[in-house]
């Protein structure tokens, strides 16, 4: 009798501690304590993280987006959620890059000649020679890189102070991201700035001076709109295993065309966009780009770019009717500029009047049709 | 002095009877045979779509021509959301609600052997049945696709090929996952099964439970019960076809697995010790 009791009792433990178990697995990983670190002024901050030498690493990278697109059918990307991907690099410009889909990936290696870029979901590997064509670009820190002729940090001044004109820049305490120390720098825009983005804050790793985080707030939210970061990162070489790539035998390995688009649809791209005069408005935050899209260039380029796609043999979503994504996506307004469709986001909008006027800017509707209205 | 002896009957004889007793029912021989169809099947079914154009299909379907030694991790895939916890269910209903049925049960439940080690016995049949049926299943899907595609060793999802050696690491590797995630089902329909003398009750249940875990997880409203569903954890395990080895969301479902694992045995015992002979 008094066993069973035992058993019984035992046996509720086990119930518990399974449930308590469940409940464990599905709570948010938490970062740990702020770490104690030296000062450091704003200022020299930004200045280490723009003249940071590239570092080995390998980690993993989650993108939350919280932008407040409604969804689009075909354009899941941009829809709100979590996306992740994994990264290596050796530090001298080998780099991998795997972006998991829930049953295929998609492998990017660039072992110092070649780019390859692996598609499982057919199989197929597009090879970008160096040098031969415009590889799309994963650099960790442009900057950085683009700073090697100029003195990196005459430079790197600069840059603190375009960034100190138009915002206050501070560093608020430490955190840890990844496993790692870092310091949280925030980027506010000054009161006078008219733009509907609240702060950036950026995560600079305390010993590598790497931007470990970044995130994206807006007025009247605290969560982010947008937040890049690093949920796992080993510091050190890597296998250079993983910056080499050998097309599986089965695979369909394709060159693009070096030329990329042709000369006809060049002419056609560029003669929209002398008609389109983009131009800037405002300064600092709340910069808006303007311009003006002839509709008819507009479907002219659509109906070049489409073909030019389908003769390259890529898949890529369906035409996009793009007048009815309009409606999906916007409201209509009007005003004494005229009409037209605003679509708003939480990091900003974009107006596109009916005469096709363009105005985009992170700023609320006020200042963009301030700007759409001096546009001739 | 004799009974004592024979309430001291060893682990090994206990166990190994267990075994004998399942493998003994002809259903049993069918079921297992009904499951080497499936690699076949699924390999047959690639080999048809893999002559068209493009892709033979989506995930690890598009990879899997010339690489027969994805075969068994595809059909291991295929059969984990419905066949495999049906084949658990099956096995978890015959252990008690079945021996109930036939009035079997309580013969068991007043011999000298604890409850608790009869509990420990029903289970380690379970469980070694469902790990045979799992091992099977790749066994089978393995030589199929060796035969039909054939290929040297694994090409995984990110793109690279890995040497024979590790392409049956990875292929014991989702043996071992999906095994664990069949006994987080097996074991809250154990628990079902001690509570009804029905082991058809049983199986409904358990396919219920399964099913329903599943539609809940297509409302995004219900994101929050997520974490919580051990269906949940089931896309996760194609982590095993990525290169290097992604094991963050692997260990995630395993321990989930393993707490469906603990509470399904402890609802067992609690009704097992409580059940009037």
């Amino acid at each position: 009798m008094n066993r069973r009791r035992v058993t019984v009792a035992a046996a509720a433990v086990g119930v518990i501690a399974g449930a308590a178990g469940l409940g464990v697995l599905a709570m948010p990983a938490g970062a740990g304590p702020a770490p104690v670190l030296p000062d450091v002024s704003a200022e020299s901050l930004v200045e280490s993280v723009l003249t940071a030498e590239p570092a080995a690493f390998g980690g993993a990278v989650e993108v939350s987006n919280d932008l407040g697109i409604p969804g689009i059918a075909g354009l899941p990307q941009l829809s709100d959620g979590e996306s992740k991907l994994r990264m290596w690099t050796d530090g001298g410009g080998r780099v991998r890059v795997q972006l998991p889909a829930r049953d295929a990936e998609r492998t990017f290696v660039d072992d110092g000649q070649t780019g390859w870029l692996w598609n499982s979901a057919d199989q197929t590997v597009t090879k970008l020679p160096h040098g031969q064509v415009a590889e799309p670009k994963l650099d960790l820190d442009p900057e950085g890189q683009r700073s090697a002729p100029p003195d990196p940090v005459s430079l790197s001044r600069e840059v603190v102070d375009r960034i100190k004109e138009f915002s206050d820049v501070s560093v608020d305490g430490t955190a840890r991201v990844a496993g790692r120390s870092v310091y949280e720098l925030v980027l506010t825009p000054k009161p006078t700035e008219r733009t509907v983005l609240r702060e950036v804050r950026v995560a600079v790793d305390s010993e590598l001076r790497l931007p470990l985080r970044l995130a994206v707030l807006t007025n009247g939210t605290d969560h982010p709109a947008v937040q890049v970061g690093f949920t796992e990162l080993n510091v050190g070489p890597q296998d250079a295993g993983l910056f080499a790539f050998t097309p599986p035998p089965g695979a369909k390995v394709e060159v693009p065309e070096v030329g990329g688009p042709t000369e006809e649809e060049k002419a056609l791209a560029q003669g929209a966009l002398a008609e389109a005069k983009p131009e800037t408005h405002g300064e600092g935050w709340d910069v808006v780009l303007t311009a003006k899209v002839p509709t008819d260039a507009l479907a002219g380029l659509a109906e070049g770019q489409r073909s030019g796609r389908e003769w390259e043999g890529r898949d890529n979503p369906e035409n996009v009717d793009v007048q009815g994504l309009l409606k999906q996506l916007g409201k209509q307004v009007s005003g004494p500029w005229g009409s037209g469709t605003l679509i708003t986001t939480k990091v900003g909008g974009v107006l596109l009047a009916d005469d096709g006027r363009v105005a985009l800017g992170a700023v609320p509707e006020q200042v963009l049709t301030e700007a759409i209205a001096k546009v001739k | 002095m004799g009974t004592l002896v024979a309430s001291r009957a060893p682990l090994g004889r206990q166990l190994r009877s267990e075994l004998r007793w399942i493998v003994r029912r002809p259903r049993t021989v069918i079921g297992l045979s009904a499951l080497c169809l499936v690699p076949v099947l699924a390999g047959i079914g690639l080999w048809f779509a893999v002559d068209g154009d493009g892709a033979a299909g989506p995930g690890l379907a598009a990879i899997v021509s010339g690489n027969g030694l994805v075969l068994p991790i595809f059909t291991l895939f295929l059969a984990l959301p419905l066949l495999l916890p049906l084949v658990g269910a099956i096995w978890a209903a015959d252990g008690l609600a079945g021996e109930s049925q036939h009035g079997t049960l309580r013969g068991l439940l007043i011999s000298p052997v604890g409850r608790l080690r009869l509990l420990a016995i029903k289970s380690f049949g379970v469980a070694t049945m469902t790990l045979f049926a799992v091992t099977l299943i790749a066994f089978v899907g393995a030589i199929v696709g060796a035969v039909l595609f054939g290929g040297q060793g694994l090409l995984t999802l990110s793109g690279n090929t890995l040497p024979f050696l590790d392409a049956l690491g990875r292929i014991l590797l989702t043996i071992v996952l999906v095994t664990i995630q069949v006994w987080g089902v097996a074991a809250i329909a154990l628990a079902i099964s001690a509570c009804t003398e029905h082991p058809l009750v049983v199986m409904a249940a358990t396919m219920a439970g399964v099913i329903v875990s599943g539609v809940l997880g297509l409302f995004s409203a219900l994101d929050w019960l997520q974490p919580y569903l051990i269906t949940s954890g089931w896309n996760g395990l194609i982590d095993v076809m990525r290169d290097p080895l992604p094991t963050e969301q692997l260990w995630n479902s395993t321990a989930l697995a393993g707490c469906y694992i603990l509470i399904g045995l402890s609802l067992a015992a609690m009704r097992l010790a409580t059940k009037d002979s």
